[in-house]
């Protein structure tokens, strides 16, 4: 390469360079070394050893967050974001063009409404006064109000975070349906196939390879996010929905201690660092995004 | 599928009237199956976002769902806050825009090159570049949280826009770079080598020649990046406390804290003032935004 | 105008070889035709003339100055794709104008010389519009424009008329030779088409797998062949090609198979000794192949299972013992399926390629063998 041509790569590439190295390698460096620190408000490295880890073995409150945390994921995942997006897509494929992208505009919204926003309109629904749609609904068939929130806090975060993840998985399989070349559906209806029939030996055949990428991506993107748990029921009531990624929040910049607990945070953080680390290199091999790097087909810069 | 269902041969010439009769009311139970599920599942959706409108405009809300008495009391807070407590609505508003703003052009302006240079040139540590943005695009930056706070500490841009906006970026730019490398890969090569021969070096190539293609693609992840800097939430919680850098997430969330159970009206009102661009880009910009959705999931199917 | 000349090109793409040690020169102003079938290496070695890929090994001079280091930009080149390549978001006038502005050419220069190349190719009237406002064939002329514009020394036309349909692909040929002639470039057509090579080009390369297998004038490309690939490459409907056993009794040679046997004149027995092997395969062009419906004795005998009327000429489809034959005849034929008929075959239009090389053996060059054919066994 000539100097020129240096010049023109690192015109081109320097940014993104820089960007990658202040925003994720030195955060991920840094959540390693304050793993090992007890690190609060002052934000002084006082390196304690394994003494975080040692904590988190004797932590009474993780085993529950555990478990919150793989019902969470597993939950949503069944439910909503593979289950309710396969029948999303499946039937805004059956149903014409024109009313299939007007259900998939709406289910798409929640996924472009600000958080704090989208929160407000499950605190309205879930309200646990009379005021609330859900307990409108229960007054007026002759029931009392039922505090939503805090008698079913893992139903309530899996619904609400089901409803905006179903749209993404719906979008994938929808264009992975569409996308089906309709001599298949043809020669399944030619041998007298019904619609379900379809569905099973022809058309969820031919995504398996769309569903494991969402199933894959999902579960990562739900075990380490905490937003709208945060918005909807802050973890509550007590820990009954808190989730590890929102337990490390709550450590370092929560409301239940507010004492800045970036030491403990960043090893709780660290443990999904390596997981969605791991699990992202082993998704690039398995999804063979390597076939896609193709190289270029000229050779001078 | 219903065009099938029409074309659908009829089980040979022998077929029984009765079977068809049949067949034809099974079809139409079908139908209205399908449409029965998407109508029911997307009633909550409706119902939400319905109730922010109506609900910000009426006196009373008969059941916490029949609206009464059109009202404009809810959006007092265009004019003078909710209490001293709050800063200026307007200013709010222009941090949320610069941040918004902020966010599209640097994503836009760190990843139109860099996505060129890895759609197109030929180069060392191209593909590690490449396999790097993908690990990337799949990996939960978020758990970064904890040590991104320290990051921008010391970088001196807590409680500021910017170091929201860039944290941000950087989080979506492999999205971002990803999406337009689609774009660019679309491109002819024949297009460029002639740019080449008439006598174009590459970066007069890139800014000539394949930019002026590529802009359905800047226009994409401009949009993406637009709106999701607009709601951005848990970054602006986390590191913005000063009140004169808030955005509207700090805002109403911290109308949610002060009024929660008191006044849905102004909850609603506010959300209704924060979503309404959202919106307005989402009915007019969807086919961009379905195409960064897609787009950053390639070849998962 | 320049002197191509390339020497030793090679060009690996990882483990692929795509251009294998190719030599070749091309004079001032010729219009030289690469022609094969795709994947052959032929695009490969117009880009590298181009620029746009490095040669592995090898060197390409420019009237005589080597020219590999040399960035597209500075070689001179003028390029025309299959695809066309239009920029789509500039008019036709900017795409025409692109190479020169990037020279920094003067506004009125540009104007000047846009409208004059535009005039020769009669797309005056097209200057204002975008391409995706243009047919195949105006798409084309506006290629060929703004290859032209900046008066190129070397003028690379890869597969120019593919995307073009039959008529207007005719018209074309006819125009680019045209312009070629009118200004002298050297040029180098690329294609998979071995009519367009055969009626535009002043020589042709035919390539396979990287490798040039013959280089000469088209007619003798026709008459010629060097080798059993470029007999069968060349040539529609494609040459007869049947396997036989070279026999050498008494100085007499004589060439066998199954049903078919042909005896040789002892002047063609010093080159079928030069055969690897002891089998030949023998080629003749469908339409060099008659044949007559009366009985002649000595003569070989086929029967007619399939006649495909082309309009002009008939295609003939006939077994010979296990030999599927196909000859070419004027108008109607008028032998009918079924028919036996005996093949008349003449030895200057015969073609005998070395059954193990592939390499033309050419029988007693010159000399009118008496060449005498006979049947045997039944067919």
């Amino acid at each position: 390469m000539s100097r020129r041509q240096k010049v023109a790569l690192a015109v081109l590439m320097l940014p993104a360079l820089a960007v990658v190295v202040a925003f994720y390698a030195v955060p991920a460096v840094m959540t390693a070394a304050m793993s090992f620190t007890d690190m609060d408000f002052r934000l002084r490295w006082n390196f304690v050893g394994f003494a975080t880890f040692l904590r988190m073995a004797e932590d009474f409150l993780l085993p529950g967050i555990l478990q919150n945390t793989i019902v969470y994921t597993f939950a949503t995942l069944a439910l909503f974001n593979v289950g309710l997006a396969v029948l999303l897509a499946l039937a805004t494929t059956f149903v014409p063009d024109r009313i299939g992208r007007v259900f998939q505009a709406l289910w798409l919204l929640p996924r472009f409404t600000p958080p704090i926003v989208y929160g407000i309109i499950w605190m309205w629904i879930l309200d646990p006064t009379g005021a609330g749609l859900l307990n409108s609904l229960v007054v007026a068939a002759g029931g009392r109000p039922v505090n939503w929130i805090t008698d079913y806090p893992m139903a309530v975060i899996v619904l609400t975070n089901g409803i905006i993840g179903a749209s993404f998985g719906m979008v994938i399989f929808y264009s992975a349906i569409k996308s089906i070349p309709r001599d298949y559906s043809w020669a399944a209806l030619a041998d007298g196939a019904t619609w379900l029939q379809q569905v099973r030996y022809v058309t969820l055949p031919l995504i398996r390879w769309p569903l494991l990428f969402v199933t894959a991506y999902q579960t990562l993107s739900l075990l380490t996010s905490y937003e709208y748990i945060l918005i909807i029921t802050g973890g509550g009531p007590y820990f009954a929905s808190t989730v590890w990624s929102l337990y490390a929040y709550n450590l370092a910049f929560g409301g239940y201690f507010a004492n800045y607990e970036f030491g403990y945070g960043a090893a709780l953080s660290i443990v999904l660092v390596v997981l969605g680390t791991v699990a992202s290199i082993v998704y690039w091999r398995v999804f063979r995004f390597r076939d896609m790097m193709a190289e270029p087909k000229i050779e001078v810069m | 599928m219903p065009e099938l269902a029409q074309n659908r041969p009829a089980a040979g010439l022998r077929a029984d009237p009765r079977v068809l009769a049949r067949e034809r009311r099974r079809e139409r139970a079908l139908a209205f199956g399908v449409y029965a599920f998407l109508i029911i599942v997307s009633l909550p959706l409706v119902a939400g976002y319905g109730w922010l409108v109506l609900n910000s405009f009426s006196t009373e809300l008969v059941h916490g769902v029949w609206p009464e008495g059109f009202t404009l009391r809810h959006w007092r807070f265009l004019w003078e806050p909710p209490s001293d407590y709050y800063p200026d609505l307007w200013r709010t508003t222009w941090n949320t825009l610069w941040l918004a703003i902020g966010m599209t052009v640097t994503m836009v302006a760190v990843a139109t090159p860099t996505a060129y240079a890895l759609s197109r040139m030929k180069f060392r540590g191209r593909s590690l570049f490449l396999a790097l943005t993908l690990i990337l695009h799949a990996f939960p930056g978020i758990t970064l949280l904890i040590a991104t706070y320290y990051v921008l500490r010391t970088l001196g841009l807590l409680n500021s826009i910017p170091g929201v906006f860039l944290v941000k970026a950087a989080l979506m730019l492999p999205l971002g770079v990803w999406v337009m490398k689609g774009f660019y890969d679309a491109i002819s090569w024949d297009v460029e080598m002639s740019a080449l021969v008439d006598g174009a070096s590459r970066i007069q190539t890139w800014y000539k020649v394949m930019l002026p293609q590529v802009m359905p693609g800047v226009a994409s992840i401009s949009i993406f990046s637009f709106i999701y800097g607009w709601s951005e939430y848990i970054y602006v919680i986390t590191f913005i406390q000063d009140k004169n850098a808030w955005t509207l997430s700090s805002y109403i969330n911290s109308i949610v804290g002060d009024y929660r159970f008191l006044d849905y009206g102004l909850l609603s009102a506010t959300a209704l003032f924060y979503i309404a661009p959202v919106l307005l880009f989402f009915f007019f910009t969807q086919k961009y935004l379905m195409r960064v959705t897609i787009g950053g999931t390639k070849g998962g199917s | 105008m320049a002197r191509i000349r390339l020497e030793g090109l090679t060009k690996a793409f990882g483990p692929v070889v795509a251009v294998n040690d190719v030599n070749l020169s091309i004079e001032d102003g010729e219009l030289l035709a690469l022609l094969g079938p795709s994947g052959c290496g032929k695009s490969t070695i117009l880009l590298m003339l181009a620029g746009i890929y490095r040669p592995t090994r090898g060197d390409i001079y420019f009237d005589d100055q080597r020219v590999n280091d040399v960035p597209p930009k500075g070689r001179g080149v003028g390029l025309v794709f299959q695809s066309y390549a239009l920029y789509p978001h500039m008019t036709v006038f900017d795409n025409i104008a692109f190479p020169l502005r990037l020279r920094r050419a003067k506004r009125e220069e540009i104007e000047r010389r846009v409208r004059e190349v535009a005039r020769t190719a009669q797309i005056e009237e097209l200057l204002a519009r975008k391409p995706s406002q243009l047919s195949g064939g105006q798409q084309q002329r506006v290629a060929l424009c703004r290859a032209l514009v900046k008066e190129p020394e070397l003028l690379l036309l890869d597969e120019p008329l593919s995307n073009l349909d039959a008529r207007l692909r005719i018209e074309t040929r006819t125009e680019i030779k045209r312009l070629q002639r009118e200004l002298g470039i050297t040029t180098i057509l690329v294609t998979h088409d071995q009519i367009e090579a055969l009626t535009m080009a002043d020589r042709i390369a035919v390539m396979r797998s990287g490798v040039i297998e013959q280089l000469s004038k088209p007619q003798e490309l026709y008459e010629r062949p060097a080798n059993l690939f470029v007999a069968s490459f060349i040539g529609d409907p494609p040459m007869n090609l049947v396997r036989m056993e070279f026999r050498n009794d008494g100085g007499m040679p004589r060439l066998e198979t199954a049903g078919l046997t042909i005896q040789l004149p002892p002047s063609a027995r010093p080159q079928l000794e030069r055969a690897e092997g002891r089998e030949v395969v023998l080629g003749v062009r469908p339409e060099d192949l008659r044949f007559r419906t009366e009985p002649a004795p000595g003569l070989p005998v086929a029967q007619v299972f399939m006649l495909e009327p082309l309009g002009r000429d008939t295609l003939v489809d006939m077994r010979a013992g296990q030999q599927s034959i196909r000859a070419l005849v004027p108008g109607s034929s008028e032998a009918k399926i079924g028919d036996t008929v005996y093949l008349q075959l003449e030895v200057e239009k015969l073609h005998v390629f070395d059954g193990v090389t592939g390499v033309r053996l050419d029988l007693g060059a010159g000399e009118q063998p008496a060449l005498r054919v006979e049947a045997k066994g039944g067919a």
